[in-house]
């Protein structure tokens, strides 16, 4: 295998899957960090977020992107809809009960999903799109908007959390619930934007997926467990961590394969997850322990 | 003292009443009806339903199960994977109080419905699409059947014909589940035994996004032609399409998983005028035509993949209900009085001439719209396919397939 291959057919997928992979993880580690609980229903709100694109898609005529603001803010409308809904009765009761209900949700979503868009498998686009050549590094127009998005999506994230204030309440939250409260900071409000933020991240990892592939009813619960690990690898709480872990993930499992049978390709996800915790349970860039 | 004796009154009315009816009315009969109507064959779930949903109607409208009794239909999702087919399968048998089983539609999830609902519980299985090797080796109890023939046929047959285009050095992908592994090990087997090289050989999990290095791997051994035993509707989908956005292969190969509309759709039968699939077939036959008719009749394309056998399944399940007369642990014996040679011979449809013919006690052979159906003793029955290619944003057949 020459290097330009192993470039192209390894470190670019591994790339553009690990950044998507980063995306979603971002907002599972922002639950984790601030709310304190794992989410199982964010990949089935990746989902929605995906198929709402699509529709948006279809009612406009026009190119994907237009689908991606429409379903972000649908999404993050949706996410402090089910906030307030279910997890919001449950905030005082232990946390395994918000995370059994999240399960309970994902499940919900899963079928709201079935019931509209149906269960094949669909695109955003038909047919096939070969991939153009820069310096022998082979990329989709898709791969690059995809990438450009991610790090348009992270950017801005970080400036808003470290320069405005809304976003210092958040962190202050997620350093100390208790002690944000007393100096001032309204635990409901950054709750709710929390979520509306979770849900537009969640609408983001959904829609760059059915991009690069295609969307199915699954689609998002089979992203759950790569995202978990890259968000407990990189630090939970942490967004820079959270990328990085993301990143990790998806060029380990594109690796994978040149040691491992494919079959265990799947598993790579696994096992990272398990290392971390055993090596280095505050994950890489020092985050919280659960 | 009242009370009692009123309780006393509706006790014996209830009781006496319970006795007159039994044998005067009609008894309905339930069946399960099981499909993968999510997951990864859920494209080809609709027709396969439809079908069997033909079955019983025809069943219902000419004359139905004993003395007025009609058919009954439970639907349940097996999803295509085998905790879901358990699930669906215990409802069906355990709760529902189906006697017997058509489905469930993918390889794994008939083995589990079989081993851990069917078989215990001694209700008759007839899948009318699990073509896994395997299934011929569950100790059934003589209860399972299908209407497709194993995989075994079907890897060898493809081998053959992959020979016969003078295509000897192919790479393989498949599915790591009981459905693609089967066809692969069948294949492999057969394509070494002619001379032919397997330049490379791997399976897959399901579901991931990317198959790129995969498929980089499988290319490194030099192949033009891959063959993948996946699903279109599901993993295949996005193999095919990566393997063609990266020029990896210039042939595609797929066996029946892959023949679905969803690769047609989404990438475009220009894309695909080197993508090959194999799939059975019904033989030409009177049955056949009269399935077609019937199917067409109902909105329905006849060419969708196992249409003919989930009609077959589930007529086969009537007619082994109708012989057994309501004895629920006679349905296995029953089912091979009527599928087997001798007998008045039994088109699709044809539902009253073998209700009457039961009822006089003669012997029957259904020759339904897939085949014949002699069952052997593992309830496999052996098969025809056909090559397909795309064409028209279709499948159109390139001919049988030895």
């Amino acid at each position: 295998m020459t290097f330009i291959d192993f470039i192209n057919f390894h470190i670019v997928p591994g790339v553009v899957l690990g950044s998507i992979y980063a995306v979603g993880a971002i907002g599972i580690t922002m639950v984790f960090g601030i709310l304190r609980f794992a989410h199982l229903a964010h990949g089935d709100l990746a989902t929605m977020g995906a198929f709402i694109a699509l529709s948006t898609m279809g009612l406009f005529g026009a190119s994907p992107w237009v689908g991606l603001p429409v379903a972000m803010i649908f999404a993050a409308a949706i996410a402090v809809g089910i906030d307030k809904t279910f997890y919001d009765y449950l905030r005082d009761r232990p946390k395994i009960l918000t995370v059994m209900a999240s399960l309970g949700v994902a499940l919900m979503l899963r079928s709201v999903v079935q019931v509209v868009w149906g269960v094949d498998s669909t695109t955003y686009q038909r047919g096939i799109v070969r991939p153009d050549e820069y310096f022998g590094i082979l990329l989709r127009d898709r791969e690059l908007y995809t990438l450009l998005a991610v790090a348009t999506i992270v950017i801005g994230l970080e400036a808003f959390l470290r320069k405005s204030k809304w976003g210092k309440a958040m962190r202050a939250m997620s350093d100390n619930p208790d002690l944000a409260r007393l100096s001032g900071v309204d635990n409901r409000h950054v709750t709710m934007l929390t979520w509306a933020i979770v849900g537009a991240l969640c609408a983001a990892a959904g829609f760059l997926l059915g991009l690069n592939n295609e969307l199915n009813s699954m689609m998002g619960w089979h992203l759950l467990l790569p995202m978990f690990a890259a968000a407990i690898l990189g630090g939970v709480g942490r967004v820079e961590g959270a990328l990085l872990g993301g990143l990790i993930v998806g060029i380990a499992e594109e690796l994978s394969v040149l040691i491992l049978p494919g079959q265990y390709k799947a598993a790579t996800a696994f096992v990272i997850l398990l290392l971390i915790l055993l090596v280095r349970p505050r994950g890489l860039l020092n985050g919280k322990v659960l | 003292m009242k009370l009692k004796s009123t309780a006393a009154l509706i006790g014996s009315i209830i009781g006496a009443s319970l006795l007159a009816a039994t044998p005067a009315h009609a008894q309905n009969v339930k069946i399960g009806l099981l499909s993968g109507i999510t997951g990864p064959i859920a494209a080809m779930a609709p027709p396969m339903i439809a079908a069997s949903q033909l079955a019983v109607a025809h069943v219902n409208e000419q004359g139905g199960i004993g003395k007025g009794g009609k058919l009954e239909v439970v639907v349940g999702d097996s999803a295509c994977n085998p905790q879901n087919a358990t699930d669906a399968a215990t409802k069906a048998v355990n709760i529902d109080r189906a006697v017997g089983i058509v489905g469930p539609a993918c390889s794994g999830a008939v083995l589990a419905a079989a081993n851990s609902v069917a078989v215990p519980a001694g209700a008759l299985l007839i899948t009318a699409s699990g073509t896994s090797p395997q299934i011929t080796s569950i100790n059934d109890k003589d209860l399972v059947f299908r209407t497709v023939p194993s995989d075994d046929y079907q890897g060898r047959a493809l081998a053959r014909t992959l020979k016969g285009r003078d295509i000897t050095k192919v790479a393989v992908a498949f599915l790591n589940n009981d459905y693609g592994k089967g066809l692969a090990e069948a294949f492999k087997a057969e394509f070494e035994s002619l001379g032919g090289t397997i330049a490379g050989y791997s399976g897959h999990e399901g579901s991931k996004a990317s198959y790129r290095s995969d498929l980089a791997e499988l290319a490194k051994g030099g192949a033009d032609t891959l063959v993948i035993f996946d699903y279109g509707d599901g993993t295949g989908l996005t193999i095919l399409r990566q393997a063609l956005e990266n020029n990896f292969f210039k042939t595609f190969i797929g066996a029946d998983g892959m023949k679905s509309d969803a690769v047609i759709r989404e990438l475009g039968a220009d894309n695909l005028g080197t993508f090959f699939t194999s799939s059975p077939v019904g033989e030409a036959s009177s049955s056949l035509e009269s399935f077609n008719k019937a199917f067409t009749a109902a909105g329905q394309s006849p060419d969708a993949i196992f249409t003919t056998t989930s009609y077959d399944a589930a007529f086969l399940m009537a007619l082994a209900i109708e012989k057994a007369g309501g004895d629920n642990a006679k349905l296995a014996e029953s089912l091979r009085a009527v599928s087997s040679a001798p007998g008045e011979p039994i088109m699709a449809g044809e539902w009253a001439k073998a209700k009457k013919l039961i009822a006089e006690g003669k012997d029957i052979d259904y020759k339904g719209a897939a085949g014949d159906h002699e069952f052997d003793k593992n309830g496999d029955v052996p098969g025809t396919y056909a090559f397909f290619k795309v064409s028209g944003g279709t499948y159109e057949s390139l001919g049988e397939m030895k």
